[in-house]
């Protein structure tokens, strides 16, 4: 399959008072055609800001993309016009919010807000886009979707403010949809229906997705390849599959302790990360995660590690004592 | 919905009822009436007699309680009874100043919105960008200018410049419309200065706080034109506090103008109000007040209204 959408060497930034943000600090990823790829990380490391950086809808003045490329189909989008840049988002790369109660216009109606995107990228005349609205709401699991239109976002419950969220990103059949935290702000049992919604609906509909969450247990299921995100940085990649079974980053290997598996018996105890994350004003010239890391040697200290394969696929760590952390956790 | 209007329309009456016994009982705790007043222009003294005949003539001998019922029982049936300076009936002496006021409130508060509300949008957009420190400047200076004062100032331009002076008499829309407009335009325009002042620094921090939403981000990534994430998705969010500002000033302006009246010699309701307290012309007070209240009451349950158009979440209950 090719690829669809290819981030490389992005760099966005914020310029506050305590200083300059590094948000996203040089990375570089990429998602197939069709594929569900997930972005993994705390809170704070600059998932959410990669997936603003794709729509360029970081907030300016203060936060800026500085260099870097994001090719889509074929083109850059940052170089892109904001006419031409209005033509990609909605219709060919849809988003998906954290927030469903905030996300959406509470003195607009459900109808307004789901054809109005059909009525611009796709031209469709305002009865046509009800049908199609209609079609949406069904699709997403909203019944009696006539009636659903003409109410507001404060008559739905949460998760099906999301799903109405969900009919809005892939309104115009878009090839990639962005998914910013999906499911964090919902009850655990709807999490799931919305999880399985979004995969079935990515199958059929053949819509390639960035999942982005901080929750590992989502990205086992349902994705195929993984981004961990840390500081700013990429620091492993590979199918979730890899990454699950075998993480190769002290950070994953935290991350995975820290939460409860599936997989293997119940642990006692889980084991969270001890420390904070580091402050993006002052980031520190070696590994970033290195003042809480159980594996750190000198080197850390004076250089970041890049990118590295251990066994020649395609599953990388930025660590320098990744074989050492492979050969004692395996054990 | 229907219910709830007729619950409100319900609910005016003991609101205006406490107005009225409020106003009623307060503007008799003023030394001296109607009577002494009238008679006190006269030369030479008055005889306690003639005092006494006068008063019993207006039923201000009986007790206070009993004048009140009297009233009161008048204005259930709103019969206001008749002035008691000039003797004419009371809604004749309020007439024209009521159409006169209403009519500068109205032009005041159209000038008002059309100002401010595409001066606040473009301030908000062009937040920190010379537009937005002119229109702050704009908004500043104009809450600092008096109405008067700027009415002053018209005056004297016009008559300076252009050698020429609004109409000094009243002629009411419906007679003359274009001599009613020359001469009601100014003080509107005096007066709606510093009213869109008010609105536009409304209009721009609302408008400043809808744009940093969820909901607007959600707007722009789904592609929309940036006109229509402003006018459909940032502004109907923005208006509510808009709205409670123009609501307030308008209720105001109907009995509110009395220094920018008699810079451009209306004759206006809040003249006739300074004039009736002036005069201890209690029915006329009385009945001022209480049409100023009426007005202000249902300004609000308009506004409430619009609230409930505005913003779905609002239930009437
Ligand atoms: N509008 C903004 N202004 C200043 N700093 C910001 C802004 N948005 C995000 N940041 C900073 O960028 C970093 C990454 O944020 P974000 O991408 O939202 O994290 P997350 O991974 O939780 O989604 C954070 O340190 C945050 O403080
Ligand atoms: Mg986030």
């Amino acid at each position: 399959m090719g690829v669809l959408l290819s981030v490389e060497n992005l760099v966005t930034q914020f310029s506050t008072s305590s200083g300059l943000v590094r948000a996203v600090d040089g990375v570089s990823w990429d998602v197939l055609e069709g594929e569900t790829v997930a972005l993994v990380g705390e809170s704070g490391c600059g998932k959410s800001v990669s997936a603003l950086s794709i729509m360029r809808l970081v907030s300016e003045p203060a936060g800026r993309i500085v260099s870097g490329r994001i090719m889509f189909k074929g083109r850059d989008l940052l170089a892109l016009s904001a006419e031409e840049m209005r033509h990609v988002r909605g219709r060919e790369i849809g988003m998906i919010f954290q927030e469903p109660m905030t996300s959406l216009n509470p003195v607009l109606t459900i109808g307004r807000q789901l054809t109005e995107g059909l009525e611009i990228h796709l031209g469709m005349t305002p009865s046509a886009a009800r049908a199609r609205a209609t079609e949406l709401l069904s699709l997403v699991g909203i019944t009696d979707g006539e009636r659903r239109l003409r109410q507001y976002p404060h008559q739905f419950s949460g998760g099906m403010r999301q799903r109405m969220m969900i009919a809005m990103a892939v309104a115009c059949n878009p090839s990639l949809v962005l998914a910013d935290e999906p499911t964090t702000a919902l009850d655990v049992t709807i999490q799931a229906q919305i999880l399985e919604l979004m995969q079935d609906l990515s199958r059929r509909l053949g819509v390639a997705m960035l999942i982005i969450t901080h929750n590992l247990g989502v990205v086992a299921r349902y994705a195929d390849r993984v981004n961990v995100m840390y500081a700013g940085h990429i620091i492993e990649r590979g199918t979730a599959r890899e990454i699950y079974a075998n993480p190769q980053h002290p950070y994953t290997y935290g991350l995975l302790r820290s939460v409860p598996r599936l997989d293997e018996p119940r642990r006692e105890r889980l084991a969270p990360i001890e420390g904070q994350p580091p402050d993006l004003t002052r980031l520190p010239r070696g590994c970033a995660f290195m003042p809480r890391c159980r594996w750190r040697v000198d080197r850390c200290e004076a250089e970041a590690p890049g990118l590295r394969a251990l066994n020649g696929t395609d599953h990388v760590t930025a660590c320098w004592e990744a074989e050492r952390l492979v050969k004692e956790t395996r054990g | 919905m229907w219910k709830y209007l007729l619950k409100r329309s319900l609910l005016m009456i003991p609101t205006l009822l406490g107005v009225a016994v409020v106003i009623f009982f307060l503007i008799r705790i003023i030394p001296g009436d109607v009577v002494e007043l009238r008679m006190s222009g006269d030369t030479g003294s008055v005889s306690e007699e003639i005092l006494k005949s006068e008063r019993a003539r207006f039923g201000l001998d009986k007790p206070v309680w009993q004048q009140f019922v009297t009233w009161i029982a008048g204005v259930a049936r709103l019969d206001f009874g008749t002035s008691m300076w000039t003797g004419a009936p009371i809604w004749d002496e309020i007439k024209l100043r009521f159409a006169l006021s209403m009519q500068v409130a109205v032009m005041a508060t159209l000038i008002a919105v059309s100002l401010a509300i595409p001066l606040g949008v473009i301030a908000a957009l062009k937040q920190d960008s010379w537009i937005d420190y002119a229109v702050r400047i704009f908004s500043i200076a104009g809450l600092a200018t008096p109405s008067f004062w700027l009415g002053i100032v018209f005056i004297l331009s016009l008559l300076i410049i252009f050698k020429w002076l609004p109409p000094m008499v009243y002629t009411p829309f419906w007679v003359d419309p274009w001599q009613n407009i020359q001469q009601l335009i100014w003080p509107a325009l005096a007066v709606g200065y510093r009213y869109s002042a008010v609105a536009t620094r409304m209009t721009r921090s609302a408008m400043l706080e809808v744009l940093r939403e969820d909901y607007i981000r959600t707007a722009r990534a789904k592609g929309l034109w940036q006109k229509l994430v402003l006018w459909r998705h940032a502004l109907k969010n923005a208006m509510l506090p808009v709205m409670t500002v123009v609501g307030i000033e308008f209720a105001f302006l109907l009995g509110g103008l009395v220094v920018t009246e008699q810079v451009f010699n209306l004759n206006g309701l809040g003249l006739l109000f300074v004039q009736a307290v002036a005069h201890r012309d209690y029915t006329l007070i009385q009945a001022l007040v209480m049409l100023v209240a009426g007005f202000t009451i249902l300004v609000n349950f308009a506004m409430d209204v619009m609230y409930g158009w505005l913003d779905p979440r609002i239930r009437y209950r």
